[in-house]
């Protein structure tokens, strides 16, 4: 599914720093990938790498068979659109917004299905992460758990093949953190989604297929 | 769906943002109305006041206007016989030559140019310079020798008076009709006695037939009618010598054509109403080029308005901007959020400025003012041309898109893995 060849990316101000160093990831459909490392060791900007949003490396990118590297601005953005779905550690919903629109963005850009449609398949993701019944609420009504999981909702919704993460547990409570790694194991037992995640939680990794460990940029041995 | 704007997530982002921030979206709204007013208000202030000008202009000027230009400086006799680029000359005195303003066979051009189908009336005209007497109180002033009949039918002679009657100047062999300004100096009323006394120290007993009121101020302050005879009498000429002869067209927007004839026909100076007043409209060119530069001011301050609340909305929103690009939103779709912004300020405050400048300007149509300028008025004429609202609009859109481009731009490139990290 994804696909890193000799992935390398270097800051050059304020000093010569290599963030990545000759990195190859295989991620295979259906697997539970979480990139795990100290701060500072590259895992996230090598996750913004994998997911498209930064483009900006020497090396190759493949998803689905896609060079990244190969689309335009624009088609990249139909591409995360179509294919991706992104969970952040701070929920990203829009305000004044209720859940179900916030929910409803991504369709709403991809445009394929109608109103209806639309809100069906939000209600339907919604009971899925078991805040159905939060849909009518402004997004800013609710608890920081359920937030998290309208996130989840919405990145859901276009039925992305890869769902990325970036230390969606990093705001919540164990309670809370516990629900959403239910959530995240439901959607791979039972929907084949393959994710990949960044974070430095131990509970969080042990639940995954594979754990890949970074240090200094590159990927070591998991210990 | 309650949302009337689900299908257009766009429009419905922009609207939300805009409600977010309600009082600097209705500053910036009102800073786009109060340009839209003040060009309404101004244009049709200015304009009417322009036109009503325009419009006593044309019917108390010739549309063409011949006489004899006497040009008063002459080079040097000597200057024909020695060549002035090797020597100097001197010739010290010269006085003007004796040049009649006399346009000869003035009837005879006036009979010709009676036939021709683009002229509605010819007057023949002499004017001169003199002083009015009455009782004690003297006035400078120029007389119109004409014929008032002819006169009549050129600039409505006998609507313009106040007081007496038009066809007393007929009957009577020494009438004068004063301007209303003149008459009031002096002090004279109508069947008073004036005397008048021209350059060549001839005076006359004129009796006052009537009084008339243009409403061009310095017409009216100076200017008096006698009759073509009476002129001449004044200027010890023989009976055929006119100065002027004045045309009024059936369509004023071909005097400068017929005025360019004229001029090579018969030989004299012909001059169109247009570069008569020229002066005037020298003076219109200023007083619009200032409002213009007032209402382009206004606009830009309230386009700086509408920047000022995007970039506030564009770095408050800057999370939202970044999961929106990173759920597919494409960079023109956020642009465009934000020209929606801005032209949904730019078309409602300037709609509301429309009807403001209209009401405005019908308001202060009504009001009497009864002013003694240039012109006298008594009320403000505003100009209602639909062209000035349609312009007044579309200056207020472009204006706003223009003050909306460069943020929409700002946050079309954004990147949204800088603002998700730097959370």
């Amino acid at each position: 599914m994804i696909s890193a060849q000799n992935v390398t990316k270097r800051f050059t101000e304020p000093v010569e720093f290599t963030v990545l160093d000759d990195i190859s990831l295989d991620v295979a459909q259906g697997e539970f990938v979480v990139l795990v490392g100290p701060s500072g060791s590259g895992k996230t900007t090598l996750m913004y790498a994998l997911s498209t949003l930064d483009t900006i490396y020497d090396g190759a990118i493949r998803i689905d068979g896609t060079d990244i590297r190969s689309l335009s601005k624009n088609q990249l953005a139909t591409f995360r659109n179509t294919m991706i779905g992104f969970v952040f550690q701070f929920h990203y919903l829009l305000q004044d917004f209720t859940v179900l629109e916030n929910v409803m963005l991504p369709a709403q850009r991809l445009g394929i299905w109608t109103e209806e449609e639309m809100e069906e398949r939000a209600m339907q993701k919604l009971t899925l992460l078991g805040v159905a019944d939060q849909a009518s609420k402004k997004s800013n009504r609710l608890s920081g758990g359920q937030q998290q999981r309208v996130a989840i909702a919405r990145a859901l919704i276009n039925e992305p093949k890869i769902l990325f993460g970036d230390e969606p547990t990093g705001n919540l409570d164990s309670k809370n953190t516990s629900i959403v790694l239910d959530i995240l194991q439901e959607l791979k037992q039972e929907f084949k989604q393959t994710i990949l995640m960044v974070t430095h939680d131990t509970a969080f990794a042990e639940r995954a297929d594979r754990i890949v460990s970074i240090r200094d940029g590159r990927i070591v041995p998991t210990t | 769906m309650k949302s009337p704007f689900a299908q257009r997530p766009l429009l419905r982002i922009a609207w939300v943002h805009l409600f977010s921030k309600k009082r600097q979206t209705l500053v910036a709204m009102l800073g786009v109305m109060f340009g839209v007013t003040v060009f309404i208000f101004q244009a049709g202030l200015l304009t009417g006041l322009q036109n009503y000008f325009i419009e006593k202009t044309v019917n108390t000027t010739a549309h063409v206007h011949v006489y004899n230009e006497v040009r008063t400086g002459r080079p040097h006799v000597l200057a024909r016989y020695i060549d002035t680029n090797s020597r100097w000359i001197a010739v010290r005195n010269q006085k003007p030559r004796d040049e009649e303003r006399k346009v000869k066979n003035g009837n005879q051009i006036i009979r010709e140019i009676e036939k021709d189908p683009r002229v509605e009336g010819v007057a023949p005209f002499l004017g001169l310079q003199g002083i009015y007497r009455f009782g004690m109180s003297q006035q400078a002033g120029t007389l119109a020798g004409v014929d008032i009949l002819r006169e009549d039918q050129l600039f409505k002679v006998k609507d313009n008076l106040i007081a007496g009657d038009m066809l007393r100047m007929e009957t009577m062999p020494n009438g004068i009709i004063l301007g209303a300004g003149l008459a009031d100096k002096l002090g004279a009323s109508v069947d008073n006695t004036v005397i008048v006394i021209s350059s060549k120290g001839v005076s006359l007993d004129m009796k006052v037939v009537g009084i008339s009121k243009t409403g061009i101020t310095l017409q009216d302050n100076t200017r008096a009618y006698i009759s073509l005879r009476n002129a001449q009498r004044l200027l010890q000429q023989s009976g055929t010598y006119i100065t002027d002869i004045n045309v009024r067209l059936r369509d004023v927007d071909q005097a400068e054509a017929v005025a360019k004839e004229y001029q090579e026909r018969y030989g004299y100076k012909a001059e169109d109403w247009k570069a008569s007043n020229a002066n005037v409209f020298g003076i219109f060119r200023i007083q619009n080029l200032t409002v213009t530069f007032v209402i382009i001011s206004i606009l830009v301050v309230s386009g700086f308005g509408i920047f000022n609340i995007l970039m506030t909305i564009i770095y408050e929103k800057m999370p939202d901007i970044a999961i929106l690009k990173a759920m597919g939103y494409r960079d023109r779709d956020i642009s465009q959020v934000f020209l929606i912004e801005s032209l949904a300020i730019g078309s409602t405050g300037g709609l509301l400025g429309l009807l403001l400048g209209f009401i405005a300007s019908k308001i202060v149509g009504m009001i009497p003012l009864n002013i003694q300028g240039f012109v006298s008025v008594q009320y403000l004429v505003i100009n209602f041309n639909p062209l000035f609202y349609l312009a007044a609009f579309a200056f207020a859109l472009v204006s706003t898109t223009v003050a909306g481009y460069f943020p929409a731009r700002k946050a079309a490139r954004f990147d949204p893995v800088e603002i998700i990290r730097s959370r």
